[in-house]
């Protein structure tokens, strides 16, 4: 079995921020009318801080023994691993296919509108089996590229939107109902998927400090109040009619004759899902202690595309895919209770 | 052979490979002068090894293996009849290269000094400029026919130990039976299981560049016979480091490196962005150069990603046939080249001058890092094939897995994006920009601050 290098926490949660920023650039939510631009921030925090919750028990694991779920549930027997080992393998694979669907979904609406989408999922699957292969260690290296390439679409996204800003675009009061506040806070409490990667995965991280998880869920916020902000005042009506309102650099780039400019957006979202799917993958290695191996992970994202083929061709089983509840439920399970409950029992083994 | 009283005694050498005038100063003519009063065998040895002999370098050994690599390696060996052991004196005269500077480094200031063939003129170049004791050279033969010499050298205080192990275990399962130049090793010196575009391996013809790799961790192996010695671990972000960036101002050598890393990109990517954008989305292209681009590519035969696939082909065929032929003939490659298929080809519509300019572009911001210039080529034509294919959305799959392949690259244990991926702060003094000498000199990076592992650290 191939030995993961440890890595430093500081890269890894830069790595894990990037993707819970993923979640924004696949967005297909009504985000920019349902609530005024303060009451939508306060979404975003109630989220953020449900993420920072769920992040706790992998963090109490990682203080108290070094250690993250999957290392020790080793300890409790082969019954206990195994049962593990499915949950995360069941778990990271549905969140594979989850963010797969709307990545191929906004690559054939927007991009390539003639293609099927289930070549686009295969290719990209392969190129995951090869940076999962990898390893973790290796999967944070490329999130300081990841990163960089984040910043120079950012850079362009906000600033070029500066000259369309028009405060009158939306509102500063407190308006929106109840409903539409609660479907917000589900919506940015979806990066939560990032606390179970944490949980299965930060056994190898050196060096960690409680207050990087702060900042890796700060800049996440970050980056969705800017744009929240840059759809509320500056993209308007024009972000409305889009099929992915998010795409805020998209009225800059044709407006401006710069539409190639647009080009980077697919990039950070592309390699956004490829860093995500692999890292899944390498959760689930972890899992079944067969890191690297090229044959255990072909298999196993031969299934999460099966699980995109049955979710195209079948709409009750799409559903299953593109709700955030449901998403936010599992991680409930295997972010919290699981390492919880793991933590007891090697508490009480110590006692 | 010749008696010494009534002792005899043999100088053995290799025709061609002695200096005979030097040879009869350090050891015929002392031999015929000394009068000889020792009984027996063994004390006229010792008196031949310690007294009469007027060379500093005298070894005593035994055994035929050890007489074959001093003969061959330039020696007189002495032998004295009744003992075993031998002297062996060195007398080398093989005609070889002066030192002169090396074609491939030029440099604008600095010294014009380059490495040459014999591995002793080498270790002297390395010492002239690194006085210090803590200089080691560790002599290893490789090449069970060849018996290659090969020369480790690093500065004790500041290499890793662990380094210098792992790198003496790897030079010793190296199987080949002739060793005939540095690039034979490289393969060996690499880690396994790791990406094989990029070179682990760094390669200099200077001493000062040696000099300043030793200073900072590094091992060097002079390989006896090559003017490249072999550096490692090496990183990619060296590739961007020239001699010339220590000697100039230092926002001239960081606008210096700024444009290395800006020709890299281009010299990889234009062409195949180019091909994605001109076949799959001509709507990114801003409209004055769409209609230039259209226009130019609606006149001739070929699509677009044929079309840059073939001048690159053409391209790289000339490049070779330009390095291969005489210097007197050279000329006439260019011509041919520029002129007759480059200007003709777009005349005669049979290729848009779009491309021609694109591939141009590119195939010059390759030289600007010519180390680089291997994996350049390949993965131009890869990325061309990719964008041809798929697209923009196929370059940037391909992007992402060579980055990952890049990443998961190690050099001796250190990551290959060091600096850059592990990000490391303090090091970035000296990779986008060179920081004034006031403060590089303050403190030396070492290499194995990068190793992430406990290797080599």
């Amino acid at each position: 079995m191939k030995q993961e290098v440890p890595f430093s926490s500081k890269r890894f949660l830069l790595t894990l921020t990037l993707c819970a920023c993923a979640v924004i650039l696949l967005q297909n939510h009504d985000l920019s009318r349902a609530l005024s631009f303060p009451l939508a921030l306060g979404a975003v925090a109630a989220g953020l801080i449900v993420c920072f919750l769920l992040f706790l028990p992998a963090v109490w694991l990682k203080k108290r023994w070094d250690s993250d779920v999957l290392t020790l549930v080793q300890s409790r027997g082969r019954a206990a691993q195994g049962m593990v080992a499915v949950i995360y393998s069941a778990y990271f694979l549905y969140v594979a296919a989850y963010f797969l669907l709307p990545y191929t979904d906004m690559f054939c609406k927007k991009y390539y509108t003639e293609t099927n989408p289930c070549p686009v999922a295969f290719l990209l699957l392969a190129c995951c089996v090869y940076a999962a292969s990898k390893g973790a260690n290796v999967i944070t290296r490329f999130g300081i590229f990841l990163f960089v390439l984040a910043m120079v679409t950012n850079f362009m996204m906000f600033g070029g939107s500066l000259s369309s800003l028009d405060m009158h675009n939306g509102s500063l009061g407190w308006q929106g109902n109840p409903a539409d506040f609660g479907n917000h806070v589900i919506y940015f409490v979806t990066p939560c998927f990032i606390a179970a990667l944490f949980a299965c995965l930060s056994g190898d991280a050196t060096r960690f400090r409680v207050h990087q998880i702060v900042t890796a869920l700060g800049l996440t916020g970050v980056k969705y109040a800017l744009v929240l902000f840059f759809l509320t005042f500056a993209a308007g009506e024009y972000a409305a009619r889009q099929a992915y309102e998010t795409f805020v650099l998209s009225r800059v780039a044709h407006f401006g004759d710069y539409a190639g400019v647009e080009s980077l957006y697919m990039a950070l979202a592309t390699m956004s899902v490829f860093m995500i799917i692999s890292l899944l993958l390498c959760g689930v290695t972890k899992a079944w202690h067969c890191g690297g191996n090229l044959w255990v992970l072909a298999l196993l994202t031969g299934l999460v595309f099966a699980l995109q083929l049955w979710a195209v061709s079948n709409d009750a089983i799409r559903e299953l895919f593109t709700r955030p509840l449901l998403l936010i439920a599992l991680t409930l399970i295997t972010a919290a209770v699981i390492p919880l409950l793991v933590g007891w029992g090697e508490r009480r083994r110590h006692a | 052979m010749q008696g010494v009283r009534s002792v005899q005694a043999a100088i053995f050498t290799m025709e061609g490979l002695v200096d005979k005038e030097g040879l009869a100063q350090a050891a015929v003519n002392p031999l015929m002068a000394y009068f000889f009063e020792e009984p027996t065998n063994r004390q006229v040895f010792d008196a031949i090894l310690n007294t009469v002999l007027a060379s500093s370098d005298v070894t005593a050994f035994e055994g035929t293996e050890k007489l074959l690599t001093f003969l061959t390696s330039g020696f007189a060996v002495i032998a004295v009849d009744g003992v075993s052991r031998m002297i062996a004196v060195g007398a080398q005269g093989y005609a070889f290269r002066g030192v002169t500077e090396p074609e491939s480094e030029v440099v604008q200031r600095g010294a014009r000094e380059g490495f040459t063939e014999p591995l002793r003129v080498n270790m002297s170049l390395i010492r002239r400029r690194l006085k210090s004791p803590d200089l080691v050279f560790e002599q290893v033969t490789v090449g069970e026919k060849s018996r290659t010499q090969l020369m480790l050298c690093y500065l004790r205080s500041a290499a890793s130990p662990k380094l210098v192990r792992q790198l003496r275990q790897r030079l010793a399962a190296c199987d080949l039976e002739t060793v005939l130049a540095a690039g034979y090793l490289s393969e060996y010196l690499e880690d396994p299981h790791t990406s094989r575009l990029f070179s682990g391996v760094g390669i200099s013809e200077r001493p000062d560049t040696v000099c300043g790799k030793l200073t900072e961790g590094r091992v060097a192996i002079i390989v006896d016979g090559t003017p490249a010695v072999m550096l490692v671990p090496h990183l990619f972000v060296e590739e961007f480091q020239g001699v010339d960036d220590y000697s100039n101002r230092t926002y001239y050598a960081a606008f210096i490196r700024t444009l290395k890393y800006l020709s890299f990109l281009v010299s990889v990517f234009l062409p195949a962005i180019y091909t994605a954008l001109a076949q799959f989305h001509p709507e990114y292209f801003p409209t004055w150069i769409l209609i230039k681009t259209a226009k130019s590519l609606s006149e001739t035969p070929l699509p677009v990603t044929l079309e840059v696939l073939v001048i690159t082909f053409v391209y790289e065929i000339m490049k070779e046939a330009g390095l291969r032929i005489p210097k007197s003939l050279g000329h006439a490659v260019s011509i041919v080249g520029a002129l007759v298929i480059g200007e003709s080809a777009v005349t005669a519509g049979i290729i848009s001058s779009s491309t021609l300019m694109v591939v141009a572009t590119a195939a010059i911001c390759s030289y600007v890092t010519s180390p680089l210039y291997p994996p350049i080529t390949m993965l131009r034509f890869l990325l061309i094939l990719v964008g041809g294919v798929f697209g923009l959305w196929g370059l940037v799959l391909a992007t992402a897995l060579v980055l990952i392949s890049m990443c998961s690259k190690t050099s001796l244990g250190v990551p290959y994006l060091s600096s850059l991926s592990p990000f490391s702060l303090r090091t970035m003094r000296d990779v986008f920009i060179r920081a004034s000498w006031k403060k590089l000199g303050k403190h030396t990076i070492r290499v194995q601050r990068f190793a992430e592992t406990e290797e080599i650290g």
